[in-house]
């Protein structure tokens, strides 16, 4: 790497924040104010852009098909991780993500969805995130940078814990899981409505809706607001593309007709091609066959279009989306704010594959229908249509990896990352080092110039960052932030992982997995075909020791008797949507048994 | 019809049967079925005395409701088993207690077979 390239970026940046630093603890308020804004204009902006449910090789600098040119241009010019992590599910990862801080201990475990009533009784198991962390926008905005969000939050609704209450200055925020992409309607029963909130406070969508359109338009209203006061900003932009239910404008749907007439074991062959064409994967990465991919073969004509179909909306949305964010960057370079800018891309987790295998099964639709939803070919992907890409083509969406979102399996948590901008000019790069979604607070700090919090914030204790600054891998002056040494756990459900080195130790639960630890050399065999516990016993049982310790230090409980995801999901929807229904006829039934068994015994009497 | 009906009722009050002597001599067995975990002193004394007294309360009406055949032996079955029920949804709603699917599926499946075998069994008395 060169070196020379960086533009000393690092410096000055460690420069500025100490000038500014100076500058706002002087007590001469009109001196300081001066010193801050001619120090924090040196300061970059930073747009960390968050895709939702994108799959490894999804975009086009990790070997897909899929048009990307926005975020080509920003890998050409940046380095892309191929190696980096983070958890298999939203709101764990956004935590992770915002606040450096691993989810347990951040009071995310998973997403309130999927929380059982046992769990939420403890502080780890909230689902929304805990007063004991502190947000990267909080920190940003108090050493002085705007901050703006536009897109999903998920990590609490109410009042104390919106965005707005966690250091973003502007805010546009759905709350909920997921929710259509076209208009205000929510996505699954369990919600009344679509949650979107805008500073704080419910709002109402307007009728021309797309979702990353409109959240691009969002982010540069804010950012135009502001733009002539000179400080720097921060916008965090997570998309809802490519969540479910997966919509797509038609424009972007047909330029993928017949793509994926060949169905999804050769689009997995192809992006494993392309990924090691890229030099993203090894050249003799293997795979496995997931038990989920159905035989492509077997369908039959129509059932194979429709599939198709499915896949190239898929593909449309992240092209669309693709395209938005290349309106952002076009506008930032008409304002003449590119040159300063860093461009943060990843994705929350690996390829969603929880869509019904045959989407217009009876069975499957009868959620969506009670939407107003229909899956019909020719409207698919539009306004009013319910998409997923199920099981196999989440298989290909993460291709080569193994396993998908909700599962510890490289494909649930292998996804990929662009730090890119002329202030951090690298070009084309590729970093194999191990990265965690934790790392991206501190990277984001320390590329602000910012301070690491202490272990006090606005007047309450906060818990000190888990995560690794990553800018000395931006920078060439090592190969890895994690030691051999360090260890990295994770859990969700009861799927668990634990990253070492260039080893990982990984269970996956029902029904996909068998609850069989393994030990897998990811960096060789990215795919995780060649079981290694049998051949490095010892090595697979000191990281199954480090995992209990993850365990005992973040509060990791067993699971409930009985629990599965979907069963969980249910349960709360059952409770949320009807359980003052149920309630109501319980107790009548209460107050009417005795009387039951008296006429009963009454009439049995008098027989 | 009646005899296989018996059978279905016997069935339930042994099983109580059994499930009420655990409490009795070996609750530290049985209170993890329950997603128990004994407590001790006063509270392991209403565990071990309210359980025991549930179950064998419920397996004696059924067997004298076999053995006498009067009809009447099973309402206080039923209501028992019933209520559980209810009780444990009432929970899940109200007080975030976990939706015990595994044991309410079987108390309301034997409620309906007992009401039937009310219905259906005459009174031999």
């Amino acid at each position: 790497m060169n070196i020379a390239r960086l533009r000393g970026w690092g410096l000055a940046t460690a420069i500025s924040f100490s000038l500014f630093t100076a500058a706002v603890q002087a007590n001469d308020e009109a001196e300081g104010v001066s010193n801050a804004r001619s120090t924090v204009a040196s300061r970059p902006n930073i747009v960390f852009i968050l895709a939702d449910d994108l799959g490894y090789t999804d975009i086009a600098p990790y070997g897909s098909e899929i048009s990307t040119p926005t975020l080509s241009a920003l890998a050409e010019q940046g380095v892309r991780f191929t190696n980096y992590h983070t958890a298999a599910n939203c709101a764990p990862a956004r935590a992770m993500l915002l606040t450096g801080v691993d989810s347990h201990a951040a009071g995310v475990s998973n997403i309130p969805e999927l929380l059982a009533p046992e769990q939420r009784t403890q502080p780890q198991y909230q689902g929304e995130l805990g007063d004991n962390v502190v947000t990267v926008a909080a920190l940003l905005e108090g050493s002085g940078y705007h901050t703006y969000m536009a897109g999903k939050w998920h990590l609490g609704a109410s009042p104390e814990k919106r965005p707005s209450r966690r250091g973003f200055e502007r805010t546009l925020a759905l709350m909920d899981s997921g929710a259509d992409n076209w208009e205000q309607r929510p996505y699954i029963p369990l919600y009344d409505r679509a949650n979107w909130f805008a500073d704080g406070e419910r709002i109402t969508l307007p009728e021309d809706f797309y979702s990353s359109r409109f959240l691009v338009d969002k982010t540069i209203e804010f950012i135009d607001s502001n733009l002539q006061d000179g400080k720097p900003f921060f916008a965090y932009v997570p998309f809802q593309a490519v969540h479910v239910p997966v919509q797509a404008p038609q424009a972007y749907i047909d330029k993928y007709r017949g793509v994926y007439d060949a169905g999804w074991d050769s689009l997995r062959l192809q992006r494993r091609a392309g990924a090691v064409e890229l030099g993203i994967v090894p050249a003799d990465t293997a795979m496995v066959d997931m038990s989920t991919t159905d035989d492509w073969n077997a369908l039959d004509e129509q059932r194979q279009r429709y599939e198709a179909k499915r896949m190239a909306v898929y593909a449309g949305m992240i092209e669309a989306m693709d395209f938005h964010i290349g309106r952002l960057v076009a506008y930032l370079k008409s304002r003449g704010e590119y040159g300063n800018t860093i461009f943060i891309f990843t994705s929350d987790n690996g390829s969603e594959a929880s869509g019904a295998a045959d989407q217009m099964a009876f069975a499957q639709t009868i959620g969506s229908r009670q939407l107003g939803y229909d899956s019909d070919y020719d409207r698919l992907g539009l306004k009013g249509s319910f998409n997923t890409i199920g099981p196999s083509f989440a298989s290909a969406s993460a291709s080569p990896l193994s396993h998908y979102k909700f599962y510890a399996g490289e494909g649930g948590m292998r996804v990929p990352l662009i730090i890119a901008g002329e202030p951090v000019r690298q070009p084309g790069e590729l970093n194999r080092a191990f990265a965690w979604a934790t790392d991206i607070t501190p990277t984001i700090l320390a590329l602000s110039g910012t301070a690491l919090p202490g272990e006090r914030y606005a007047g309450r204790p906060v818990l000190p960052l888990i995560g690794r600054d990553l800018t000395p891998l931006l920078r060439g002056e090592i190969e890895r932030v994690y030691g051999e040494g360090d260890a990295v756990g994770y859990e969700l459900t009861g799927h668990g992982a634990l990253f070492q080195g260039d080893y990982k130790v990984v269970v996956n639960q029902a029904p996909l997995g068998d609850g069989q630890w393994r030990l897998f050399n990811i960096v060789e065999d990215p795919g995780e075909t060649v079981d290694l516990a049998a051949t490095q016993p010892a090595l697979f049982q000191r990281m199954l020791s480090r995992y209990q310790q993850y365990q005992q230090e973040n509060g990791v409980l067993p699971l409930p008797v009985g629990y599965t995801q979907m069963r969980q999901l249910f349960f709360n929807t059952l409770h949320k949507k009807s359980g003052e229904q149920i309630l109501i006829f319980l107790l009548t039934l209460l107050l009417l048994l005795p009387f039951y068994v008296a006429y009963r015994m009454k009439k049995d009497v008098l027989r | 019809m009646n005899r296989i009906l018996k059978i279905l009722v016997l069935l339930p009050a042994v099983l109580f049967l059994v499930t009420g002597l655990r409490w009795l001599v070996a609750p530290t067995g049985v209170a993890s079925n329950f997603g128990l975990t004994l407590d001790q002193g006063v509270g392991l004394s209403s565990q071990v005395g309210d359980m025991s007294a549930f179950f064998l309360t419920l397996s004696s009406c059924l067997l004298i409701a076999l053995i006498s055949g009067r009809r009447s032996w099973y309402y206080p079955a039923i209501m028992l088993l019933s209520l559980t029920a209810i009780g444990r949804i009432v929970a899940w709603l109200v007080h975030d207690a976990a939706l015990a699917l595994d044991l309410i599926a079987p108390e309301i499946i034997v409620s309906i077979i007992l009401l039937i075998a009310a219905r259906r069994l005459a009174d031999e008395a």
